[in-house]
């Protein structure tokens, strides 16, 4: 699900890192915030637990065998903010020293897996606790890997990669499969956690339901929609790729620079914002 | 180990080493911009880049195939979608995916393999990335090997006690126990860290100045990706 560098056309790189990097400032302010001083070597050796818990596969069917993602463990045990700041962190060593991912997709991948991911896991979690910790916990794991995906495919769809409609389904049957698998390894970790010391699942801060499901209501719209824009490229690749190419290599980097100056900029804004607030 | 050979080139000692890691990180994401538009039919301006990238792992003094295979870890995931694309009668795009994947990757490696962690986060604290996210980046950097050997060792344990017993359960019991041993392992970084006079956050040292050599290379790198993209 890491989409390497060179996939995405301009226009979806360049809007994904300009969505993604004021997003990751604020989730850094609200971790900040939420988290004492003893949690920050947590965070990172959480990180690392991670990491090194995607090792430990498990057979799923005859010759193939699963693992962990971790986004929803961590997001249930951490809570959201801290979850997808340290997903964010993985993923920029991924990107820069695992070659799992690319440096300008950067944007995209801490979309799809820190951002919406975490927040489709938060959600879900949210949602259904009262009826059931256990469902809860399975659709936190399950949603958060179909969530990114689905957005994963549909950003190669939009950019102009070419897949045929009996590869997309086995995509999309492939990314079930490993959806139900992270669900319940997801619930088996979470209850092996409580049963060592139920004081390692940080209570999640609290949303009222309405507010959760109006929230889950917009993120399977941005999936959806991601989905229905990408099996339509008539209208979007018209947009997106035909019409770059036609506008000429010029004014394609032009727009690639631009974009990363306007990250710069926004977060240059939200440091001085965030500095501002502080000394007020 | 790959971590242990990247950590070693980042300490070399060419002149690529010394510049500025604001310069190298600007660098790379101005070659990265100018890969990512360049049109599937400019084959020569890949052949262009690869010489480029080639020429600075010279200066360097990194090895190419080490290098080279270490970027390789792209190449199932772009084979896929390139396959596909060949499908679908795109050979000129198929090809380029694959070499945009790849050059990419291999520049990324020549920044990280000419800077230590530590320069390229100082780098992005200077660009306002939060402290918060940079702080994370280096603890998971720093304790991603000795939990993942920890792992390892977990695993041979298991493997050892009941070779049959390879299921779901297992798995998910692996993961708690890891998740419980991290948990303290962090308690007790926290621990010796107070020990050592940590007072809630880091004092970073003083960045290094900008000197006009780092300018001067950052200008020679844009030129040289410039002129490829525009003559070729």
């Amino acid at each position: 699900m890491h989409i390497p560098d060179g996939f995405l056309s301009t226009p979806v790189w360049a809007t994904l890192d300009v969505v993604s990097a004021p997003a990751v400032a604020w989730v850094a302010r609200r971790a900040q915030r939420d988290t004492q001083d003893n949690r920050i070597p947590l965070l990172g050796v959480m990180g690392a637990f991670v990491f090194a818990a995607q090792m430990v596969n498990f057979p799923v069917g005859p010759g193939t065998s699963g693992h962990l993602v971790g986004g929803a463990l961590l997001t249930v045990v951490l809570g959201p903010a801290a979850a997808s700041l340290v997903l964010t962190a993985i993923l920029v060593l991924q990107a820069l020293i695992f070659q799992d991912g690319g440096v300008l997709a950067l944007g995209a991948n801490v979309f799809n897996m820190a951002l919406a991911g975490v927040a489709a896991a938060y959600l879900a979690n949210r949602l259904w606790a009262h009826a059931s910790r256990s469902v809860a916990i399975f659709a936190a794991g399950a949603l958060s890997v179909m969530t990114s995906a689905c957005l994963a495919l549909g950003q190669l769809l939009i950019s102009g990669v070419p897949m045929t409609g009996g590869v997309l389904w086995a995509s999309l049957g492939l990314f079930l499969i490993s959806a139900i698998m992270e669900g319940a390894i997801t619930v088996a970790a979470v209850r092996a956690i409580e049963r060592l010391n139920p004081a390692w699942i940080t209570p999640q801060p609290a949303t009222s339901r309405a507010v959760a499901a109006i929230a889950m209501a917009a993120l399977v719209l941005v999936v959806v929609g991601t989905l229905i824009a990408s099996a339509a490229p008539d209208g979007i690749q018209r947009l997106t790729m035909q019409g770059v190419d036609s506008v000429g290599w010029r004014a394609r980097t032009m727009a690639g620079l631009v974009g990363i100056a306007m990250i710069f900029a926004l977060c240059y804004l939200g440091g001085k914002l965030k500095s501002r607030r502080r000394s007020a | 180990m790959h971590h242990l050979v990247i950590d070693r080139w980042s300490r070399g000692s060419s002149s690529l080493h010394q510049r500025d890691p604001r310069a190298k990180l600007a660098a790379l994401l101005v070659f990265l911009v100018v890969l990512s538009t360049t049109r599937p039919g400019a084959q020569w301006a890949f052949v262009a880049y690869a010489v480029l990238l080639i020429l600075t792992a010279n200066l360097a003094r990194l090895p190419i195939l080490g290098l080279a295979s270490r970027a390789a870890l792209v190449l199932p995931f772009s084979a896929t979608f390139a396959l596909l694309t060949w499908w679908s009668g795109d050979s000129l795009r198929a090809l380029a995916l694959a070499e945009k994947s790849f050059l990419s990757g291999t520049a990324a490696l020549l920044l990280v393999g000419t800077t230590p962690l530590t320069g390229w986060t100082a780098a992005l604290e200077s660009w306002r990335v939060p402290r918060m996210l940079i702080l994370v980046i280096q603890f998971v950097y720093r304790y991603l090997f000795v939990i993942a050997e920890q792992v390892q060792r977990m695993r041979w344990a298991a493997l050892c006690r009941g070779p049959k017993q390879r299921g779901f359960r297992l798995a998910a019991g692996l993961v708690g126990v890891l998740f419980a041993r991290s948990w303290q392992r962090a308690d007790g970084i926290y621990h010796a860290m107070l020990a050592r006079g940590f007072r809630g956050r880091f004092v970073p040292a003083p960045p290094a100045p900008f000197r006009s050599s780092d300018a001067l290379f950052l200008s020679t790198c844009l030129a040289g990706c410039l002129a490829i993209r525009m003559l070729l």
